[in-house]
């Protein structure tokens, strides 16, 4: 909506002269130099000043003399996928310039895309390797840093095992980096690899996924310019997603839509609200419920959505019912006739989205709320259309891309469960053997009762997350099933404060062998516990420094170009993952099909790969050619639809979103909108995946009169195998370099050659020729009869400020999970019985601000944001602040419930948290219990704003499908300092 | 002729701040000076607001009527610039000034003001367009590349307007009447005497 | 005059109201728990500037300053700066110096009626001096660096051009900055040396009924050692340096002690009060110097001639000669030749 000027003509027109006079203040610029005596200064200034000279550290003014090169690339804070253009002098980033070819941001940014380039001037970057030494930071070289941890790794496996050096990994990998270290990960012998996906959006995925099929953003956030009803719940886009409410305020305003926000927090994003929702935090299902009592009581649900798309609803009125309006204000704190209006309005006003984020999946019962959600959006019908959905707002720029590669302790790349069909995929694909991989993993004993496991099973059990690394650290060695603790710890691209129980996890952090901090920064890693030796810090570069492809929430798939050379002495995560595995001895096999230039491996070859095998999930048609033509294009695609109207890429959907079927040469368009069926496959259709069998208690699993345009099938129908192509004469159409592969792979068992293992692709194309759906078209299950509550039932959550609620509804009782116990029932009832709700009466719950991002060490430390945001706080209502004697602005101590922990912040008296609640947002770190820790990290390195981390406070409490932590509501009492 | 203006549309403006580091970024502008600034009225009630707000580039600027060296300039796109040479750092203008606009580094004892620094609308100074001295004086001049105020061009959610004047009015008023609703151009009426009927 | 006036008064009832305003929010913060529509409950800045004088709200960046959003009291003080201060310094300070030449004209040189009588008195040690021209040196640069930063660029920089005149304004700001704080000092120990002097005394009532003398030759209304004009320039100092001091020194530190709006009153405050001791203190010089015959050795050599001052402090030199006969003669009353 810019008027942007066209040429530089009309720049210069104000040079006009215009009639000066001293009355009237308007004075030509011309007539204004002649009468300063300025002009002759200024023209003698532009020859006497260098600025080809300038690096990094003074990125000057562009000189209009020198040539500027134009890189594109993606912004690499959050998963939006705003295209950052970078002008570049003699291989310095002189500035910035809005993208606006792209159709997701148009040129736009919020404060962190906007200040992108700082990341690469690096100030406070780790400029060269280095390691602790008797407690002092000590440089050292990239080759020895290679060797000396090397030989530890090896030395810890030889001692306790593979499975005990953990393996952190990171969404602000690109996908090839995160498919690498994946990969590390198989090859090294474990599956305790993870990233930030598990503190995310692990319930969403597992939520979701067990749904419908996938575990994504059914739509976009161009999408949702076509909605009339939006529902935000456990989520503040406007600070955490900012050019998000581009579209959602576009839509809102184009549509007269209606916008609720559900949450505790009065937010910047509920400022923009026509409706706005308080509840009481950690009260999200029987929100849901309470809205589906009105619907199904006023028969708003979408009875034949329903009947063709869905299996399982009655089970869900059944509990449903238990929520009376009464109950649900008793619980939330929200009156019927509100709900009533919210429901009435998301049943009846469609297309309706449901958007979340964080609020809905931090909590014990984050994957039960995801299907709660899931559910709503079924029950209405919103699923599979424009404009509805559940828009799952994801965090990190390649969060999605990240999980999708498999950083995740219960997968392989894309999806492939740890089974032996999936691993034996694989080890075709990588061309290396099964049973070599297999010879990788540990034999685990007998423990406490518990059974052994062989190598193949082992390979085969989830590994430890991101979330108990510390505790499978800490716990005595039998508690911990696997071999022996963890010993060793490889960080890539992680912040150290992210996680709950930080006073544990320092004891943890001190208990390693090893500890690798691959960073650009040190973050809060190198600072927490008490180490004196053993910590190695790697300069990592940005992906601002390297080339590689990143995953937008969206599932569009965006190239970023390399816009300098890394700086100092940092390597991108490609060459440090190849010198990794060239010193563990397995580079050569890692590499097979990888092209490596000296240690540099190539990422398009990566990129290949991952087509190659990544059939499951659609990664099969992306090729590195098709996405840079995208992003040379961006221009070519539609704002609403993401479809290229013209150029070479016509009929595409930007970003080539998964599933995107196929060889690259079949050139699938990519799905804009999941489980779309009034689009032909060919262009992006789709339906629900039948990935739970097709029959359960006599009831058809598969679509009923439900199907995708133009399918030659049309009812349901399950996933596509080798042997049910035979049975339609399908297998006729596979040509015969496709037929000799499924024949190769297959062996003796050729018909289950399916879909998502057939190497050739042929199976899907010729699904596509069909106009089916490759991986089936069944329904979505509002049951869910693998997990914990099939249909999700509320739970209080571990530290409720309600215990009077505590005994209706339980938390679930304590049970193994992840090789680990899940000790919440016990923590819940001790909580209970100690009177943790009267002396810790406020509920904590945290956040994002817009100026940080994660752990915010890189945000932290650069210039332009840290000035915004200065001092780590907590939001308190001013009635709680009041009867405490605290003044806006003033320090205060929040003490936590556990540990004795407490943090030292100010306080920021608002009425955006309601009466009872406080809020803290949780970028800061490098404060520990009220003790500033600059001091420990190297020089040079410490970020500007360093504050308390909110997990300094925040307690346990973990997901049982996966082990999320509970970040949302614990309980702390706050008093003056 | 083209009378550049700023608007800032309150009813999309979400506080995010891209205007504010999109300008520290585009001229290098130090610490603790704030061209443009997001304020939050209401924070946390019903009736939130945030605007954002830089120097208006008013019509009949109150900084260049107080200024007692004249420093002041008023280019014919009504762009309000400042020539950091001719300014004492008196503090006039941050009295008179409606909107916060100038700025002031902290230079010796006391609160001795540096010369005065405020939004160029992107268009630098008096002297040659982007000449290096322009450059290190008030930053990028875009409106001389034929480009707008890289704030309005990178504003996350298009609140921020920048442009000719009428034209950036008729947006507002399309999307007010669109919407059908607007919390007002702020600021215009202490700036250009003139407000958007809608 | 009027517009300033009402500037400060709303100025003073804005902080009440806003006062009444938050008691009115905080009492209420169950409003915020009711379901409500922030879209169309939204607040809009037409409504906001009929209640308030400023729009201000919530900042994240530590500068309290900066969280007022829109002040239009800028323009009320820009029509203070360019019409109030100009017109009141201009007028004040040209119509001192109109009446002072008018009374030149009338009345002349105001001569020792008796002629000088080659004796002299110590009038003001060198102490008083001391404090007497600090305060004044330092008042002229002021007044001088003050006035042109109201009258400058009218009338000095057509003459020297904007580069020179910047290069002049510069270094009259460090002048006027610096300067402040000896004047200050100066101010400090005036009252200390003098207001037991200048306390109003029986004598004043006559001396103001006679005119002071100034209208009449040869009338010499008795005074102790301030007569009651004297008595006027000695508060006119210290109220007004006390004024000038306090206003400067919250100009001096922005935003340390004050908001937007105390800088902008403690800015008029300074103005206007310069222009009225602007223009008083040329009548001070006036009548110390050329107006009146042997006024200045009291701040010159601090030796008055005996008739001057039996003429003008008759009761003081009566005083002193009581002293004096009580004692020996005072040192400093000793024959000039």
């Amino acid at each position: 909506m810019l008027i942007k000027r066209k040429s530089g003509e009309a720049g210069r027109a104000k040079l006009q002269a215009l009639t000066s006079g001293l009355t009237s203040g308007v004075l030509d610029r011309r007539t204004f130099l002649k009468r300063s005596g300025l002009a002759v200064a200024g023209a003698a200034a532009v020859g006497s000043i260098q600025l080809g000279a300038v690096r990094k550290a003074q990125a000057g003014p562009t000189n209009f003399s020198a040539p500027i090169q134009l890189r594109k690339n993606v912004c690499t804070h959050c998963s939006v996928g705003c295209t950052v253009i970078a002008e570049v002098q003699n291989g310095v980033w002189v500035g910035q310039e809005p993208g606006w070819d792209s159709p997701i941001n148009r040129g736009t940014h919020c404060a962190k895309g906007a200040s992108v380039r700082e990341l690469v001037h690096g100030d406070r970057r780790i400029k060269y390797p280095m390691k602790l030494v008797n407690g002092e930071w000590q440089r050292i070289s990239w080759d020895q840093a290679v060797n000396e941890i090397g030989d530890k790794l090896q030395e810890v496996r030889a001692k306790s095992g593979a499975d005990s050096v953990f393996w952190l990994g990171s969404a602000k990998f690109s996908n090839e980096g995160a498919y690498l270290y994946r990969k590390l990960a198989a090859f090294w012998g474990t599956n305790s690899v993870d990233h930030q996906a598990r503190i995310c959006h692990s319930t969403t995925v597992a939520g979701v996924a067990n749904t419908w099929g996938y575990g994504a953003q059914t739509n976009s956030y161009n999408d949702i310019r076509n909605s009339k009803t939006i529902i935000v719940m456990g989520g503040n886009p406007a600070e955490a997603h900012p050019v998000s409410l581009q579209h959602v305020l576009s839509g809102k305003e184009i549509n007269r839509a209606n916008m609720f926000v559900i949450d505790p927090r009065f937010t910047r994003t509920a400022a923009h609200a026509t409706e706005y929702v308080r509840i009481r935090p950690g009260t999200d299902i029987p929100i849901i419920w309470g809205m589906l009592h009105h619907i199904f009581a006023n028969g708003w649900e979408d009875k034949d959505f329903i009947a063709k798309r869905v299996f399982g609803m009655d089970e869900v009125r059944k509990e449903v019912a238990k929520w009376t309006p009464e109950e649900v204000e008793r619980v939330t704190g929200v009156p019927g006739e509100q709900l009533k209006r919210v429901a009435q309005t998301f049943a009846t006003q469609k297309p309706s989205t449901l958007v979340w984020c964080m609020g809905a999946t931090q909590k014990t019962v984050g994957t039960a709320n995801v299907r709660a959600y899931c559910t709503l959006l079924l029950a209405t019908g919103n699923v599979g259309g424009q404009g509805m959905g559940a828009n799952i707002f994801r965090g990190h720029c390649n969060v999605q891309g990240a999980t999708d590669l498999g950083l995740d302790v219960t997968t392989l790349p894309l999806y492939y469960g740890l089974v032996e069909g999936a691993w034996r995929h694989w080890s075709r694909v990588w061309e290396v053997e099964y049973d070599w991989l297999q010879a990788r993993f540990d034999e685990v004993p007998a423990k406490q009762g518990r059974a052994a496991r062989t190598r193949k099973a082992n390979m085969e059990t989830p590994g430890i997350p991101t979330t108990r690394w510390f505790d499978a650290a800490l716990m005595p060695a039998d508690d911990v099933d696997q071999k022996d603790n963890i010993k060793a710890m490889m960080v890539f691209g992680h912040g150290g404060n992210t996680v709950t129980r930080m006073p544990e996890i320092g004891k943890g952090i001190d208990k390693l062998d090893l500890l690798v901090i691959a960073d650009p920064h040190p973050t809060t890693f190198a600072v927490m516990g008490e180490r004196k030796n053993g910590t190695y810090l790697l300069p990592i570069c940005t992906q601002f420094e390297t080339t590689g492809s990143r995953t937008a929430s969206n599932r569009s798939i965006q190239w970023g170009q390399q816009v300098v050379k890394p700086i100092f002495e940092s390597k991108d995560d490609y060459e440090v993952i190849y010198r990794l595995a060239e010193k563990l001895g397995f580079a050569d096999r890692m590499f097979k099909n990888i092209k490596v230039e000296g240690k540099q491996p190539v990422p398009e070859d990566i990129l290949r790969e991952i087509n190659r095998g990544g059939w499951s999930t659609g990664y099969c048609g992306q090729s590195p050619e098709r996405l840079k033509a995208h992003m040379e294009r961006q221009g070519d695609f539609d704002l609403v639809t993401l479809r290229a109207k013209d150029g070479p890429n016509k009929g595409d959907y930007y970003g080539l979103p998964w599933p995107c079927w196929g060889t690259p040469e079949v050139k699938h368009p990519g799905t804009h909108l999941l489980y779309n069926t009034n689009l032909n496959v060919r262009d992006g259709g789709g339906a629900f995946r039948p990935r739970f069998g097709v029959e359960r208690e006599g009831k058809t699993l598969l679509a009923e009169g439900s199907f995708s345009l133009g399918s030659e099938i049309t009812d349901g129908y399950p996933e596509f195998t080798f042997g049910i192509f035979k049975r339609l004469g399908w297998d006729q159409l596979l040509t015969e370099k496709e037929l000799e592969t499924i024949t190769r792979i297959g062996g003796n068992n050729v018909d289950a050659i399916n879909w998502a293992n057939d190497l050739s692709g042929g199976i899907q194309r010729v699904c596509l020729e069909k106009g089916v759906v490759p991986f089936g078209n069944g329904k979505a299950r509002a049951i869910a009869w693998n997990l914990p509550d099939p249909v999700p039932v509320h739970r209080e959550p571990i530290y409720s400020p309600r215990i009077d609620l505590v005994e209706k509804y339980p938390t679930l009782p304590d049970a193994r999970q992840f090789r680990l116990p899940n000790r919440g029932a016990t923590v819940q009832k001790a909580g209970v019985e100690r009177g943790v709700a009267k002396d810790f009466p406020i509920v904590l719950t945290s956040g994002r601000l817009v100026e940080y991002e994660g752990g915010g060490e890189e945000t932290r430390s650069n210039k332009w944001l840290a000035e915004l945001q200065q001092d780590m706080f907590v939001e308190i209502n001013p009635a709680d602040a009041a009867a405490r004697g605290i003044a806006d602005g003033s320090w205060v101590w929040v003490n936590g419930p556990d540990y004795g922990s407490k943090a030292k912040v100010k306080a920021l008296v608002t009425e955006r948290v309601g009466k009872g609640v406080a809020f803290m947002p949780f970028h800061f770190g490098g404060w520990f219990q009220g003790v500033d820790q600059r001091s420990k990290y190297p020089k040079g390195t410490d970020p500007i704003v360093l504050g308390e981390a909110v997990n300094g406070v925040t307690t346990y409490g973990y997901d049982p499908v996966t082990a999320m932590q509970e970040t949302k509501v614990t309980l702390c009492q706050i008093k003056a300092a | 002729m083209a009378r550049m203006k700023f608007l800032c549309d309150a009813d999309r403006c979400i506080e995010c701040n891209a205007c504010v580091t999109a300008c520290k970024n585009e001229h290098e502008v130090p610490w603790g000076i704030n061209r443009r600034r997001v304020v939050t009225i209401n924070d946390g009630k019903p009736g939130e607001r945030s605007v954002s707000m830089a120097c208006m580039h008013c019509t009949d600027a109150p900084c260049a009527a107080v200024c007692p060296v004249d420093c002041f300039l008023t280019t014919a796109d009504g762009v309000v610039l400042h020539s950091k040479d001719l300014c004492i750092g008196c503090g006039y203008c941050f009295y008179a000034c409606p909107f916060g606009a100038p700025q002031y580094p902290k230079v010796g004892n006391f609160g001795s003001r540096g010369k005065m620094d405020k939004c160029t609308y992107c268009a630098g100074g008096p002297e040659a367009d982007n000449s290096p001295e322009e450059y290190v004086k008030y930053g990028a001049n875009r409106l001389a590349e034929g480009k707008l105020p890289i704030c309005a061009e990178m504003c996350s959610t298009k609140a921020l307007l920048a442009g000719d004047g009428e034209m950036i009015a008729t947006i507002y008023k399309e999307r007010v009447l669109k919407r059908g609703y607007g919390s007002g151009a702020w600021g215009w009426k202490v700036a250009y005497k003139e407000t958007i009927a809608v | 005059m009027k517009h300033v006036l009402s500037f400060s008064l709303r100025a003073a009832l804005f902080g009440l109201f806003g006062a009444v305003l938050a008691t009115f929010v905080a009492a209420t913060p169950a409003a915020a728990q009711q379901p409500f529509n922030p879209t169309a409950q939204a607040v809009k800045e037409e409504q906001l500037l009929q209640q308030l004088q400023q729009v201000q709200g919530r900042i994240s960046i530590p500068d309290a300053k900066a969280s007022v959003l829109i002040q239009p009291a800028g323009r009320e003080w820009r029509t203070f700066h360019n019409t109030t201060v100009f017109w009141t310094g201009a007028i004040s300070i040209l119509g001192m110096m109109g009446l002072l030449a008018a009374f030149y004209a009338v009345r002349g040189r105001i001569t020792i009626d008796a002629g000088p009588s080659g004796r002299t008195i110590l009038r003001f040690n060198s102490f008083e001096r001391f404090v007497h021209w600090m305060t004044a040196g330092t008042f002229i640069v002021l007044a001088l660096t003050g006035l042109n930063v109201v009258f400058g660029k009218y009338v000095l920089m057509p003459l020297f051009g904007p580069e020179a005149f910047t290069t002049v304004s510069l270094l009259g700001k460090y002048a006027h900055n610096y300067l402040a704080f000896p004047f200050m000092l100066g101010v400090v120990f005036m009252f200390l040396v003098w207001v037991k002097d200048n306390l109003p005394s029986s004598v004043d009532a006559a001396w103001i009924k006679a005119g002071g003398g100034l209208f009449v030759k040869g009338a010499h209304p008795p005074a102790k050692k301030f007569n009651a004009g004297q008595k006027v320039i000695f508060w006119t100092v210290i109220l007004g340096g006390v004024a000038l001091s306090i206003s400067g020194l919250i100009l001096l530190f922005p935003f340390y002690v004050t908001t937007i709006e105390g800088m902008q009153t403690a800015q008029i405050v300074h103005g206007l009060v310069s222009a009225v001791i602007v223009a008083i203190m040329i009548a001070h010089i006036y009548i110390g110097s050329v107006g009146m015959e042997g006024a200045f050795d009291a701040m010159g050599s601090g030796e008055v001639d005996l008739n001057w001052a039996k003429e003008h402090h008759s009761l003081w030199v009566a005083e002193e000669m009581g002293k004096a006969g009580n004692a020996k003669v005072p040192p400093s009353a000793v024959a000039a030749e």
